[in-house]
């Protein structure tokens, strides 16, 4: 019966402001959702991928003991479709003619390694070849430190324990190698299968067997749980990717942010929508009267008007795919080439459902309420205009839709208690907000003197107060979601940056014998390095809390700390990047007391004033807390668990001392020279680590940057809704101002002026609420430190000023180019 | 669709409103704006309803129409007493038998002149509605403008528009709300001639409120109304 109307008017509609930024808006969430969706999928894959190339592997199963891993466990994940590979590490003595060398040696089968790659070189002047397996049975392959201490050319013979090794290349880097400091030794790489033959593994020995993992996720989870009992037994343990603290960390505070992001640009859109769509629904209130007037039922009306959003909302729906997908797949490409990696990126429909129900709840929570209401239109409307029905409904409308705001930001962002304390902060921005506004509208009057263009502009505010109020009230949230975001994306960016600074330490030196240490202290200086102090270290156990075996007392006395030596150390001062918590540093003549980190003492339940007694090779010695100190670990600089005084229980016991310096890649050089002169000093060069570190950074910063992108024109889309809205009437008023002969010079002025002090008390209320969400985001979720952001604070009100002036201005348009008497006839 | 309600009046009765009050109350004072109105309209009749600015007559208008319900009385409308009905059934009543002009138009802005006229045809499901609504608007003298939107339209084309969207279902009753208030006075003439020729043609009942004694004179019928009372002359 209307479908005829219906074909057309969906047609035709679109061209009403309104609809134009109904649409945008749900086109924005659309985008975003899916970008965020889509992207963040492939930026988690390739983030594992590169994670799991620190593994070598997606998995590690590690033996807590020396014995081998059970066969069983390799056969149950090999029957699951899983990827294996054996490892086993061990130090033993390398020999070539009359040199010897205590030597790192990991042996691997033909499976290694299952993620990653090794770098190897042929020999010391050939290139560099990425490979995909590790050495022949029979061969050797040595770092080519090793090769230069045991005096060796490639293609001679080593003796590895018993057996006969060639050297066939050398090992410039494992994807999984580990630069933790207990790895200074020499480094080489055999055939598990030699193994046998070194007899280099007795009872008794000290060797890591490892099993590496590979595969679907899916079947990884399964295997877990099949083997958690062996696991629960104590006899293995687990490494994932997610373990690596730098990784994990910055791929969760990415995740969350994106997440955050995402939320915050769908509650700009909904704002945009809800706005844009009560603009339309007061639009079409004539059409309606006179629809019913023409006999059309309500339910009629109802349809009419839910058919055609419907297909609005399918359009941009698909209009949003249509620009997220190839967006997703751009960002993803482009951080494929920064990690130098396969594109992984795949479309699949089912991971677009949130995207779907984003598109349908804003559109049927938002959009369809006001228009809804349309068919109570009374149809008395046609011949006479009657005030606003829909007033009482503004209440349920708010409660509706704050429930379903609530709901979508929980399904995006997960927790709980961050989409809580955002709704509960967006409430007492919004009272304070009114507060503030009701104050700036109820005093602007006061603003005295000015040009006839300011003075109209003060006027207006005054008389349109409620208006005025509404839209200082949006704009403020506005700024202030965009605001928080700005600044929690350049304060995360801080804090990833701060933490491996220009310069940052990418090369370690360990093993310095304390005869060397003033010679190497000077080789440093002299090259003008970035460097850390010399640390003494002694590597041990810890045995005794209070007299009472360690293992017995501690807190949880199965922390692996307890198990292994820790690295002790003695200094004046303490790390720069470490704090003291609780406590006082040593005096300069303090010799009974000890330093110790923060979540060591945590896990085993040491407080300040404990005696802890440690071995190291047959000497005892103890100490008591003075202090507990945080360490960040992951600042590539020199950290240890233990400190003690100058002058304290480590003074006598024999130490090697280590450093670690930053050497530019141009003067890779220095190195040759350092080693040269100083042969039986481990240099650990972490360069390589570093730098994926910063490519992940880098990566994640680029997606952060994209999604903020989207977050702001969502922003933009919610202040043309709103500056909209009032278009009429200030058409209207405009268009009789230049019949009474108002110039449009001045008409312009007023009104860019008038939205330029709206945008600047909005800018400064929206910074400083931004501030407080930010303290309160940074606290609770990304574990920062609050600081005021100056330039932020003081931009930020000038660009929304600015903005609002020109979003007005260009409103503004149809009153300076029509005439005003045909602008008067349209608006009737 | 059939609605069966008592028929207490004579056939020949298109209108009849008994005992009529109509009390509204803006911001809590109530307001009479109609009181005790009681007048009939024959079918096949012009009737005007003339008074001053506020008087009522819109009001008296749109309760006759079924746009809204009169506090207390009756009023039938063909027969059926429209007071007792309910929006959606007054509405059907409406699409069936009722025709409207307005001061203001009231064509839908993004609809063509063709499609405003279609729109009753097409609610009534009419199956050649296309060739009708052409027909209409060439009687109007529109035959060359069916493609243009209201706004490319002048006042007096829009009217015209309307006039032949009015007549679009053959109803039996029109209501004209001001039909030349916004028109200059040869335009208004024009357009008057045209509403009195179709509804010659169409022995359609039309009921008409205006400010123009010209326009009046040429009804049937006249109905003063002051202060919400109606006095027939």
């Amino acid at each position: 019966m209307i479908k005829a109307l219906q074909q057309i008017t969906i047609r035709r509609d679109l061209r009403l402001r309104q609809v134009k930024v109904m649409l945008a808006a749900v086109m924005i969430a659309v985008t975003t959702v899916a970008t965020i969706n889509l992207f963040a999928g492939h930026l988690q894959q390739t983030l594992m991928q590169t994670a799991s190339s620190f593994l070598a592997a997606d998995r590690q199963l590690i033996a807590r003991s020396s014995q081998p891993i059970a066969e069983p466990l390799q056969q149950t994940a090999r029957n699951m479709g899983l990827k294996t590979s054996k490892i086993s590490q061990f130090s033993t003595m390398l020999t070539a003619g009359g040199a010897f060398q205590l030597t790192s040696v990991k042996a691997v089968d033909s499976a290694y390694p299952l993620r990653g790659q090794i770098e190897w070189q042929a020999n010391l002047q050939a290139p560099r070849e990425i490979l995909q397996q590790g050495p022949a049975p029979g061969e050797i392959w040595l770092n080519p430190r090793l090769l230069r201490l045991l005096e060796m050319t490639i293609g001679e013979q080593v003796t590895v324990g018993e057996a006969q090794l060639t050297v066939s290349g050398l090992l410039l880097r494992e994807p999984d190698s580990s630069f933790d400091l207990s790895a200074f030794a020499p480094h080489a790489m055999m055939h598990f299968a030699d193994v046998a033959a070194t007899n280099v593994i007795q009872p008794g020995s000290r060797v890591r067997h490892k099993l590496l993992l590979a595969g679907d996720e899916n079947l990884l989870a399964d295997f877990e749980n099949s083997v958690q009992p062996e696991i629960d037994s104590g006899g293995h343990r687990w490494r994932d990717a997610r373990d690596g603290d730098n990784l994990g960390e910055s791929l969760n505070k990415a995740e969350s942010f994106l997440l955050l992001g995402g939320s915050l640009a769908v509650l700009l859109a909904v704002v945009a929508i809800a706005v844009a769509s009560r603009q339309y629904a007061l639009q079409q209130r004539d059409t309606v009267a006179l629809l019913k007037t023409l006999g059309l039922t309500s339910r009629a009306i109802r349809r009419l008007y839910a058919t055609r959003l419907l297909v609005w909302g399918l359009l941009s729906t698909l209009a949003g795919l249509l620009i997220a997908v190839p967006f997703a797949w751009f960002l993803s490409a482009m951080t494929a080439q920064l990690m130098a990696q396969p594109l992984t990126f795949s479309l699949q429909l089912w991971t677009l459902w949130p995207t779907l129900l984003t598109a349908l709840l804003v559109l049927f929570a938002f959009a369809l309420p006001p228009v809804d209401r349309l068919r109570t239109t009374p149809a008395m409307q046609v011949l006479r205009s009657l005030p606003q029905l829909d007033r009482g409904f503004l209440a349920k409308d708010l409660v509706f839709s704050g429930l379903l705001v609530f709901g979508l930001l929980w399904l995006f962002a997960g927790a709980l208690k961050l989409v809580l304390s955002l709704l509960a902060g967006l409430s007492v921005l919004l009272v304070v907000l009114l507060l503030f506004g009701w104050l700036f509208v109820s005093s602007v009057r006061s603003f005295k003197g000015g040009s006839t263009a300011w003075r109209s502009a003060i006027v207006a505010l005054h008389r349109h107060k409620r208006a005025t109020l509404s839209q200082l009230a949006v704009f403020a949230m506005t700024m202030m979601l965009a605001a928080t975001l700005v600044l929690v994306r350049s304060s995360l960016l801080a804090d990833w940056q701060a933490q491996l600074p220009e310069g940052a330490p990418n090369h370690f030196l360990v093993n310095i014998a304390p005869e060397t240490v003033d010679d190497v202290d000077e080789f440093l200086s002299n090259e003008q390095l970035q460097r850390s102090p010399l640390y003494p270290m002694v590597r041990g156990r810890l045995t005794e809390i209070n007299n009472q075996p360690a293992k017995q007392v501690a807190l949880n006395p199965d922390d692996d700390e307890l198990r292994r030596e820790l690295n002790l150390t003695a200094a004046l001062s303490y790390p720069d990047d470490n704090k003291i918590i609780t406590g006082q540093w040593f005096t300069e003549d303090e010799t009974e007391g000890l330093s110790i980190e923060q979540s060591l003492a945590e896990s085993l339940g040491i407080k300040l004033g404990d005696k802890l007694s440690f071995t190291a090779g047959s000497d005892v010695f103890s100490g008591k807390v003075t202090s507990i100190r945080s360490v960040q670990w992951d600042s590539m600089q020199p950290n240890f668990y233990i400190m003690f005084p100058k002058n304290g229980a480590l003074k006598d016991l024999p130490a090697t001392y280590l450093s670690s310096f930053y050497l530019d890649p141009a003067d890779k050089s220095v190195l040759n020279n350092f080693v040269r002169q100083f042969p039986t000093v481990s240099v650990l060069e972490i360069d390589h680590v570093i730098e994926r570190i910063q490519d992940i950074i880098q990566q994640v910063t680029q997606a952060v940057e994209a999604i903020l992108l989207l977050i702001l024109l969502a922003a933009l889309s919610v202040m043309v809704a709103v500056v909209s809205a009032t278009m009429s009437e200030r058409l209207r008023e405009g268009a009789l101002l230049r019949t009474l002969g108002a110039q449009q010079k001045l008409l312009v002025k007023a009104t860019m002026l008038e939205f330029a002090l709206i945008g600047l008390v909005a800018g400064i209320l929206g910074v400083l609420a931004a501030e407080a969400a930010v303290w309160a985001l940074q606290y609770r979720m990304f574990a920062g430190e609050f600081r005021w952001h100056w330039p932020v604070l003081l931009i930020l009100p000038l660009i929304s000023s600015i903005l609002l002036a020109l979003l007005g201005r260009w409103q503004l348009r149809p009153v300076l180019t029509v005439s005003p008497m045909l602008l008067l006839k349209r608006l009737e | 669709m059939t609605i069966t309600r008592p028929i207490n009046n004579a056939n020949d009765c298109m209108i009849n409103i008994q005992s009529v009050n109509h009390v509204v109350t803006p911001g809590g004072q109530p307001l009479q704006i109609l009181q005790d109105v009681t007048m009939q309209i024959q079918r096949g009749q012009s009737a005007a309803i003339v008074g001053r600015s506020g008087s009522g007559k819109t009001t008296l208008l749109g309760l006759m129409a079924g746009l809204d319900v009169p506090s207390s009385g009756a009023i039938y409308l063909d027969g059926e007493q429209i007071n007792c009905l309910s929006e959606d059934e007054r509405a059907r009543l409406r699409a069936a038998r009722v025709g409207f002009v307005f001061q203001s138009f009231q064509l839908l802005p993004s609809l063509t002149a063709l499609e405003n006229v279609l729109l009753p045809l097409e609610l009534a499901g009419m199956v050649d509605a296309r060739d009708k609504a052409i027909d209409l608007l060439q009687q109007v003298g529109l035959a060359l403008r069916t493609h243009h939107t209201p706004r490319q339209l002048s006042g007096g084309e829009q009217q015209r528009v309307a006039i032949a969207r009015a007549f679009a279902v053959t109803p039996r009753v029109l209501f004209a709300d001001e039909p030349t208030g916004n028109l200059d006075s040869q335009t208004g003439a024009d357009i008057t001639d045209l509403l009195m020729k179709l509804n010659k043609q169409q022995g359609t009942t039309l009921v008409m409120v205006t400010h123009d004694d010209q326009l009046a004179a040429r009804c049937d019928r006249q109905f003063h109304i002051d202060a919400g009372r109606v006095q027939s002359q």
